[in-house]
């Protein structure tokens, strides 16, 4: 770690450059990776990501720059030419930038590691990925998986935040994320599923992810869909049930994302693009009162795990749902100085080449009182969708498509055959709107964020309980 | 530098590469006809390559003394098994191409861009949001197989998003030198999409196959997915449509030429060399249709039997630059050959259903034309277009001969490509 007090320099020297607000963000990611093909080591790496940044405003306008050297001189220069963009900014503002006022933090705060990720070497984490391999059976009644592959991921994200508000947070969270992907083939038929798997801590997060068992689950259902299920055919209104793992993404994307002021505003327009938000305000009625939606930086354990924003706000559970009406919105401070509100410590950034943007952490709808058989009893004629294949959603967060992966007809309140190609394309009103129970499970997944420019993809959790959607259009590819 | 980092490495393995990039470079944000934030990056990447005994290491420092996480990186390399991807690396045989603009060199390294805004008319538009980004690069590959190559290059790059009404156009410009001319072209594009969209009457879509005319923007999206698709890392990791195909199979229509153009030194993603040292060389990768090259590095070359293409990547191949080849149709007969069809000037979020059918959907975004008799009557909201990779390749049937250089949020990589129009390609409403 760098010592803080040659941040505090160059935040003194903002100062006096006439930097109304400014911070010095060290920023360091530290890890090892290693990825197998069919079992086999085809590689492995170290990283480090480490450097320091500088954002300031001045004159109105934000100046954002990054060095990769942690000498003065090097901090320095960096500040020289934060300064020179932020008068680039303010030359081409019309509305000066001000930041909402903030009780930010004096605080340092670890992850606490049960296993740290260095008390296993790397060859005893090879083998038991090889192990987990091993034990797959890649063949499923004439299915085969023709090819898999499987990455891990640790790495310790370190980090020391000072600004001219007088914030000072030290934070040190490691992380582990697994990827895999399984190419299944039944004659000429060809599927693929693929997964991320991730969460905050030691080596001790291995046994929350179930390396080995989401694996296993997912040949099943490369074979259900490749093997055992027909085509979802023709179009008509049914009664849907959605699993943890679609209701988690669907508020992602069509929640979360939305809720970014930011995007509201139009900052990320050109890229990352707009938000249905921008034409409705807190209070208006969106879904119905089963839909309560969060996001949560502060759950032990998760993905998108902090207690102090990059700006050094205290995080705290945001509710940009509830009971099926909006409310709050994702904040940092500048977006609060905007709205006249406080910030929600909502300021990320991927590393420290990257300024701190408003994002996601752990997006998830609130759990219900139903049990899945509950929820399926009471369906006369629908379909269960278990896993996605394909997802997207339109700009402004309106129209999302979700194909599933493993889906199930509902006849008389029962699972019966598996279908495949059934696509559920729906708006966010019609999609909040029609669910009328939802289950007390709640199950995250692990996704990667996307935004920004450059883009920084960050690592979020997405969760949710079954929900039960009623009279939806479904219809086959 | 290098001399130290070989010092760490020589004699404890088989085999080294290192590359070793300075980047500087600038970015303006713009939102609301403002700029968001001015960026300016300063950076130093160290990457290495490691073998010994047939294991595999490849990773990658941005400290300026990186010998102590090299020692570790050679202590991994101690602990991993032998790769089934190894091969030998080969006799470095690339050569050294340059482009650097002199503007764009001082600009990155002052961080003096308001220069910019003057020359752009920045502040003209008042509802523009984009970006506009300069790039200075110096890079050097070296390593025991001989290779010891520099290039130093710049890169100038953008795209404006603009809003009328309800109505918006976006489009995108890149290239090696400061050009204001295609950026003034791009900023008119997007503004006049979204002028000439404001105007019109709003329509709906039914669901359908439709013609469709697909803008430079658009196709640069959807086919630089059938260009990955021709990656050996894609095929071997079960990404790619075209484990369904061999070489010499007829895909695509005899409209649609696809090459990668890694020699093009107008187009950023330019180099004489590919990562392992070998030359890189222009190639079809779709020649009027036909599958032509499968592109690799050593490594995938000798797990498929073939040779390298000069796209090495250290573990799997890359692509650098991409063209599309122009038909012969100026843009407003394009119009008249479309007839009764749609135009879709952007999109984004394409997503495959299944990378080894192909099949993807993506939402359309901006402005999007309904086309009678070769006129705009309408426009439509945003759409989303859901089909296959091969169905599109096929149902090329004509290209403008006018051609555009498009790198934005959604096409990474430079593509230069015409309009392209296709013939039956699957519409739904949303």
């Amino acid at each position: 770690m760098i010592d803080e007090s040659i941040l505090l320099e160059i935040i003194d020297k903002a100062r006096q450059a006439g930097a109304y607000y400014a911070e010095a963000r060290y920023h360091s990611l530290k890890g090892f990776s290693t990825t197998l093909l069919n079992g086999r080591v085809i590689g492995g790496g170290r990283a480090d990501t480490t450097g320091v940044s500088v954002r300031v405003y001045i004159d109105g306008g934000q100046g954002f720059a990054s060095t990769y050297r942690l000498d003065r001189e090097g901090l320095e220069d960096a500040l020289q030419r934060a300064v020179s963009a932020a008068r680039t900014s303010a030359s081409l503002r019309r509305r000066p930038l001000k930041l909402a006022p903030a009780r930010v933090g004096r605080a340092r705060y670890s992850v606490f590691e049960k296993k740290p990720l260095e008390s296993m070497s790397e060859d005893d984490k090879i083998s038991m990925l090889k192990e987990v391999i091993n034990s797959l059976e890649l063949e499923v009644k004439g299915m085969k998986i023709e090819s898999n592959i499987l990455s891990y991921g640790e790495y310790r994200e370190e980090k020391v935040i000072v600004n001219s508000d007088g914030g000072l947070i030290i934070s040190s969270v490691p992380r582990i994320e697994v990827f895999y992907n399984l190419a299944g083939k039944y004659g000429a038929l060809r599927a693929n599923r693929w997964k991320e798997l991730g969460g905050s801590g030691g080596l001790e997060v291995l046994d929350d992810l179930r390396i080995g068992e989401n694996l296993r689950d997912d040949i099943e259902s490369l074979y259900v869909n490749l093997v055992k299920a027909s085509n979802y055919t023709g179009e008509k209104r049914a009664d849907v049930i959605l699993s943890p793992e679609i209701v988690g993404l669907s508020v992602h994307e069509s929640a979360g994302h939305p809720s970014e002021a930011d995007r509201v505003l139009g900052r990320e327009a050109a890229q990352a693009g707009l938000s249905y938000r921008t034409e409705m305000k807190p209070g208006e009625r969106i879904g119905s009162e089963a839909v309560t939606i969060i996001d949560d930086p502060t759950i032990p354990g998760s993905l998108g795990f902090y207690l102090y924003d990059d700006e050094g706000v205290p995080a705290r559970p945001r509710v940009l749902i509830e009971g099926g009406v909006l409310k709050e919105l994702l904040h940092n401070r500048e977006t609060a100085g905007i709205y006249g509100v406080e910030s929600n410590a909502s300021a990320r950034s991927l590393d420290y080449r990257s300024e701190p943007i408003v994002r996601m952490a752990n997006t998830y709808m609130a759990p219900g009182d139903y049990d899945f058989d509950e929820l399926v009893a009471d369906v006369r004629d629908g379909v269960y969708m278990r896993k996605y294949m394909e997802w997207n959603i339109d700009d402004r967060r309106w129209v999302a498509r979700y194909v599933g992966l493993e889906a199930y007809i509902i006849r008389g309140g029962e699972l019966a055959e598996p279908v495949k190609n059934v696509v559920l394309e729906i708006n966010t009103r019609d999609y909040y709107s029609s669910i009328d129970a939802v289950g007390k499970d709640l199950v995250f997944e692990a996704g990667t964020c996307g935004k920004g420019e450059p883009g920084q993809p960050l690592p979020v959790w997405m969760g949710g309980p079954h929900v039960r959607l009623r009279g939806v259009v479904l219809r086959g590819v | 530098m290098y001399d130290e980092l070989v010092s760490v490495v020589r004699n404890r393995v088989d085999e080294y590469l290192f590359q070793v990039s300075r980047v500087r470079e600038v970015m303006i944000k713009l939102a609301n006809g403002e700029a968001s934030t001015t960026q300016s990056w300063d950076d130093y990447a160290v990457s290495v390559y490691l073998a010994k005994g047939k294991r595999i290491v490849e990773s990658s420092y941005t400290t300026r003394s990186p010998v102590e996480a090299l020692r570790k990186t050679l202590e991994l390399l101690d602990r991993l098994e032998e790769s089934p991807l190894y091969a030998e690396l080969p006799e470095p045989n690339g050569d050294e191409i340059d482009m650097v603009d002199r503007r764009i060199k001082d600009a990155v390294v002052t961080g003096d861009t308001a220069w910019l805004i003057e020359e752009l008319e920045l502040d003209s538009i008042p509802t523009a949001a984009g970006m506009i980004r300069l790039q200075y690069v110096d890079r050097i590959l070296a390593g025991s197989n001989g290779a010891e190559y520099r290039q130093e290059y710049t890169l100038f790059n953008g795209y404006i998003r603009v809003f009328k009404g309800d109505a918006s156009g976006q489009w995108s410009w890149t290239s090696t030198v400061y050009d204001r001319r295609k950026a003034v072209e791009a900023i008119g594009i997007a503004k006049s999409l979204a002028e000439e969209c404001e105007k019109l009457p709003r329509a709906d879509l039914e669901p359908g196959k439709y013609r469709v005319l697909l803008s430079p923007m658009t196709a640069a999206n959807l086919l630089t997915h059938a260009a990955m698709a021709a990656s050996a890392g894609a095929i071997i990791l079960g990404f790619s449509f075209l484990q369904n195909w061999g070489l010499g199979a007829k895909i695509g229509s005899d409209h649609i030429t696809i090459r990668e153009i890694p020699r093009d030194s107008t187009l950023p993603n330019f180099s004489g060399f590919d990562d392992e040292g070998v030359a890189t060389r222009d190639k079809e990768i779709f020649e009027k249709g036909v599958f032509k090259t499968v592109l690799h590095n050593t490594k995938t070359a000798k797990m498929m039997g073939d040779v390298t293409t000069g796209n090495a990547g250290w573990i799997l191949p890359r692509l650098f630059n991409i063209e599309v080849l122009p038909g012969s149709l100026s843009e407003d007969e394009m119009l008249e050959v479309l007839g009764d069809g749609v135009y879709v000037t952007n999109n984004w979020y394409t997503r495959f259903q299944n990378y080894l059918e192909g099949s993807f959907s993506t939402v359309t975004r901006d402005a999007t034309f309904i086309i009678k008799s070769g006129r705009p009557v309408a426009c439509a909201d945003r759409l989303r277009i859901a089909d296959t990779l091969p169905n599109l390749l096929k149902s090329i049937v004509d290209l403008t001969k006018t051609r555009y250089d498009i790198q934005w949020w959604e096409v990474e990589d430079p593509v230069r490509i015409p309009y392209v129009l296709v013939d039956r390609l699957g519409i739904v409403k949303r």
